[in-house]
């Protein structure tokens, strides 16, 4: 108790002097506020002083704004009436121009018409390539003839057929000249390119494309060797020659469809795993089929030879059965026909190898294609759930895509179905021998023994 | 006249793409192998048949187990001469309808293709693919249905010609 009145008494010392401090400097403060309150009221006293005395001067000033606004207002309202005067001299002038052009305001609407259509087909033309700066007139044309100030002269008009005339025989001649020419790495080059008319370019045993700019662009994907290999042969021809070349008459648009069909690489990309693991099946398949296929010749040929020979050859199935009777030849025929079946047996598994798993892949292939092309559709109508139906492009590649691996399954399935029915034909007819012949072969050669004895 | 009839052809096959050919191909095998079988029938097999019964009657006894044997193995050589490839035939009809599957299908990824990198549903884009679609199923169809009549007939001859084969070889003599 002692203990903690002592603290309090020591904590209270201590905040007496702290506050004894803080009232010195609060003094301090309000006599400095005071003496500024003083000093301001001095500086307004004067500042008022001092707008008294200018106040006419203000007076003064604000007339003369006043004056040069109403000035200004009646500038204002003089231009506005010239405005409209104006306005209304341009709308005669006007009348009269349309007046005095009469029948020629339609042949100048009809001759920007055809300029723009002219401008269009000349500016997609191969025949710009080799013959530049034809642009230059006919925008000057379609200019003027759209201004209404300007009239186009006999000589702008002019250009106008003048170019159409260069386009008809451009259109109509084939021409090798030097260009520079785009390459798909990205790298220009200037090669000498075969103009063919105005339907498409070939060089360097390549074809181009003219691009929306102008320039001339290696196709992104050369067609097939069968056409790209004509194009050394016609721009090497002399004149007079008669030579085959791959053309597209469509002016590019079957070469640009070209480009857009999915090589097998993509078809196969396409396809997915699903499409992988049918065509590793398939290829598994006919491997099998084609072994036993192979081993099945070769027995059947040593069975056929074993049916003509006496003696039995243990090379054969045949030839080990035969074997079996004649180590058994002093049996009754039951246990004879016995051993002969156990034989057999024997050997059938060896003749019937692989075959169940040829047919199973040939029956399991489709399967694994509608597989992949069902889950292909899956995800094509999920795309179709979060983007909507609007976009029928990605929807159609989606299903194009899907489809690949139901003729994956069939190209698998086609194959080994026609090995299993050839192998499984020359493996029957083997088994048939054995069956059903082997017995009678025996029976044979114990009826040639007996007479002979 | 000839020549209109091979330009007609001509034209359904480049309608209906490749895959034809392939049809076309496996069709003519189908039928060279049934013409090669109805051949036979009507001309091999009897020369065969009496062949065969002849050696059956000509033998001193018929009753023992060898010729019991002797006359199975006989009778399965007969069978196997008239079931040979009868089963290659009915695997090519099989084939038929799955090759006009074949050739639908790559039709139809044709058709999308153009849809997809087009944009378009324009009937003349895809009409080339729409035709490659339809028709190897309808050709794959009727190839199967020409062989599938005479197939059967085949099978049924064969196995009616065996039984009459064993009733021929008696052996109570």
């Amino acid at each position: 108790m002692k203990k903690f009145i002592a603290t309090a008494a020591i904590v209270l010392a201590g905040f007496s002097v702290t506050a004894q401090a803080q009232q010195a400097d609060l003094d301090a403060l309000l006599k400095k506020v005071q003496d500024g309150t003083l000093n301001e009221e001095a500086a307004h006293k004067q500042r008022e002083a001092e707008f008294r005395a200018n106040q006419a001067q203000q007076q003064n000033l604000l007339n003369a704004e006043r004056r040069t606004t109403a000035q200004l207002e009646r500038e204002s309202a003089r231009l506005e009436e010239q405005r409209r005067v104006n306005e209304q001299e341009i709308t005669n002038q006007l009348e009269i121009q349309r007046n005095r052009l009469g029948q020629l305001q339609e042949l100048f609407g009809v001759l920007q018409q055809a300029a723009g259509d002219a401008r269009a087909v000349i500016s997609g033309s191969h025949v710009t390539i080799d013959n530049p700066n034809r642009m230059d007139p006919i925008n000057v044309l379609v200019a003027k003839a759209a201004d209404d100030a300007q009239l186009p002269t006999i000589e702008d008009i002019e250009a106008w057929p003048a170019q159409m005339l260069l386009e008809m025989i451009g259109s109509g001649q084939i021409k090798t000249f030097q260009h520079e020419v785009g390459r798909n790495d990205g790298n220009k080059e200037v090669i000498d390119l075969t103009r063919i008319g105005d339907f498409g370019l070939v060089g360097n045993g390549r074809y181009y494309t003219l691009t929306n700019n102008g320039d001339v662009q290696e196709l992104a994907r050369q067609p097939s060797g069968r056409f790209t290999g004509t194009v050394d042969g016609f721009q090497s021809a002399s004149s007079g020659d008669i030579v085959g070349l791959g053309l597209d008459p469509t002016r590019g648009q079957l070469l640009n469809i070209e480009v857009e069909k999915a090589t097998l690489e993509d078809h196969l990309a396409n396809g997915g795993p699903i499409g992988y693991i049918t065509l590793g099946l398939g290829a598994i398949g006919v491997l099998l089929a084609v072994i036993q296929w192979l081993y099945l010749f070769v027995v059947g040929g040593k069975v056929r030879s074993q049916i003509r020979k006496d003696e039995a050859n243990t090379n054969n199935p045949l030839g080990r059965v035969l074997a079996v009777y004649e180590s058994n030849k002093n049996v009754d025929v039951e246990t004879l026909e016995l051993k002969l079946d156990e034989a057999i047996l024997k050997e059938t598994p060896a003749l019937e190898r692989f075959l169940t798993v040829v047919k199973l892949i040939s029956a399991v292939a489709p399967l694994f294609g509608l597989l992949g092309t069902v889950t292909g559709m899956i995800q094509t109508f999920q795309a179709i759930t979060l983007f909507g139906a609007g976009d029928p492009q990605a929807m159609a590649g989606g299903i194009s895509a899907a489809l690949i691996t139901t003729v994956e399954g069939l190209v698998v399935a086609i194959p080994t179905l026609l090995l299993h029915s050839f192998v499984s034909g020359s493996s029957k007819s083997i088994i048939h021998v054995l069956e059903e012949q082997s017995a009678g072969i025996i029976a044979v050669h114990a009826e040639k023994e007996g007479a002979n004895a | 006249m000839l020549s209109e009839a091979l330009n007609a052809i001509r034209a359904f096959m480049e309608q209906g793409g490749e895959i034809l050919f392939l049809l076309l191909g496996v069709t003519f095998i189908m039928w060279v192998l049934i013409v090669e079988r109805l051949w036979y029938f009507s001309l091999e097999y009897r020369k065969q048949k009496s062949r065969v019964v002849e050696a059956w009657e000509s033998r001193r006894e018929r009753r023992s187990w060898y010729a019991h044997k002797i006359r199975t193995a006989m009778i399965s050589e007969v069978n196997h001469d008239l079931n040979k490839s009868v089963n290659l035939i009915k695997t090519l009809v099989a084939l038929c309808p799955l090759i006009g599957l074949l050739g639908t299908v790559t039709g139809m990824i044709e058709v999308f293709a153009v849809l997809g990198n087009t944009g378009s549903s324009s009937a003349r884009a895809m009409a080339d693919g729409v035709s490659k679609a339809t028709i190897p199923t309808m050709s794959g169809m009727v190839a199967a249905l020409s062989g599938l009549f005479l197939s059967t007939y085949i099978e049924r001859r064969a196995k009616r010609e065996s039984e009459r084969l064993e009733d021929s070889l008696t052996m109570d003599h």
